[in-house]
């Protein structure tokens, strides 16, 4: 079997479950919101496994009281991960060209983080048809956890 | 204080197996669930040639693939004891897929020191990773800005 990685002219992988094309995207459009669980330490406990993150300040309550961090914290890219479960569910994994975030607060157990996103451009790069947007993730209190932008590659209808 | 000299210093390449079962691992520590991110069944229902990457799942080429960073970020003389995690990018190049081998080389792209008036040192430091595919491929570029305060000297 042969495979062909490049990514030239047209080939924003039209075959897969296609979630969304390029024409359904307006710049302003929301991406519908994700609600994540409540933070937990069994979660952060499976992400360090997971990730390969063994940081203490993650999983280990001793360690989050003696550095002042109010408990253990949740990992940052814990929190992004969720932020590309929001990109995922919109646009599917393999669409994303760029996505990248700060990290602007601490996490901790019990937390409810929402990502939410806003699409702020469509324009033509490199043979595709793409979207820019503006991404976030924000706890119960409104308090923004991270904020990020993304680029994804869409087909067109008909293409 | 980060030493500036180091800017442009790349690490020994690492490489590292992509595989099924740590993209599961990840899509349920973060709580996704997805089928496609759990069986290849389903990813290939859904049109994947087996079970895609998630957003996030370099991470984990980070960190398993290469566990001598702490090392070699200390021995460049970050003390990543104090590291806070600032941003984090990902640059998708291509697809990668369980069953690829990917070979990471991670260089310290920028990085500035400022000294703060009660006498300890802040420091921000990028680093970049490229990745290759076993065809020699770039499929992904992953940035990640860290901020490390150092402590006064003791007078």
């Amino acid at each position: 079997m042969t495979t062909n990685n490049s990514r030239g002219a047209g080939s924003a992988s039209p075959a897969k479950e296609q979630k969304r094309y390029y024409e359904d995207v307006q710049v302003g459009d929301a991406l519908p919101e994700l609600v994540k669980e409540p933070v937990t330490h069994l979660q952060l406990v499976r992400y360090a496994g997971a990730s390969g993150d063994f940081n203490p300040l993650h999983t280990d309550p001793k360690v989050g009281e003696e550095i002042g961090t109010g408990g253990i914290i949740a990992h940052g890219m814990l929190i992004m991960g969720f932020v590309g479960q929001l990109l995922s569910d919109y646009v599917g994994p393999e669409a994303l060209r760029k996505f990248g975030v700060r990290f602007k607060g601490m996490t901790h157990l019990g937390d409810v983080i929402t990502c939410s996103g806003t699409i702020t451009e469509k324009y033509e790069a490199e043979g595709e048809a793409r979207i820019a947007g503006k991404v976030q993730a924000a706890d119960q209190n409104g308090d923004v956890k991270v904020v990020g932008t993304f680029v994804a590659a869409l087909p067109r209808r008909g293409a | 204080m980060f030493d500036t000299s180091k800017i442009g210093q790349s690490f020994p390449p690492f490489t590292i197996a992509v595989e099924r079962s740590k993209v599961h691992e990840l899509a349920l520590a973060i709580g996704d669930t997805n089928p496609i991110y759990h069986s290849r069944e389903a990813a290939q229902a859904s049109g994947y040639q087996d079970v895609p990457l998630s957003p996030t799942a370099p991470t984990i080429f980070q960190f398993w693939g290469n566990t001598a960073q702490a090392d070699q970020l200390r021995n460049a003389g970050i003390s990543v004891e104090r590291i806070l995690h600032a941003e984090e990018e990902f640059d998708y190049h291509a697809p990668i897929y369980p069953g690829d081998t990917l070979t990471g080389v991670t260089t310290i792209i920028s990085g500035k020191g400022r000294k703060m008036r009660d006498g300890s040192s802040m420091d921000v430091v990028t680093t970049e990773t490229r990745y290759t595919n076993q065809q020699q491929q770039h499929v992904l570029s992953a940035r990640t800005t860290i901020v490390v305060r150092e402590e006064g000297e003791q007078k």
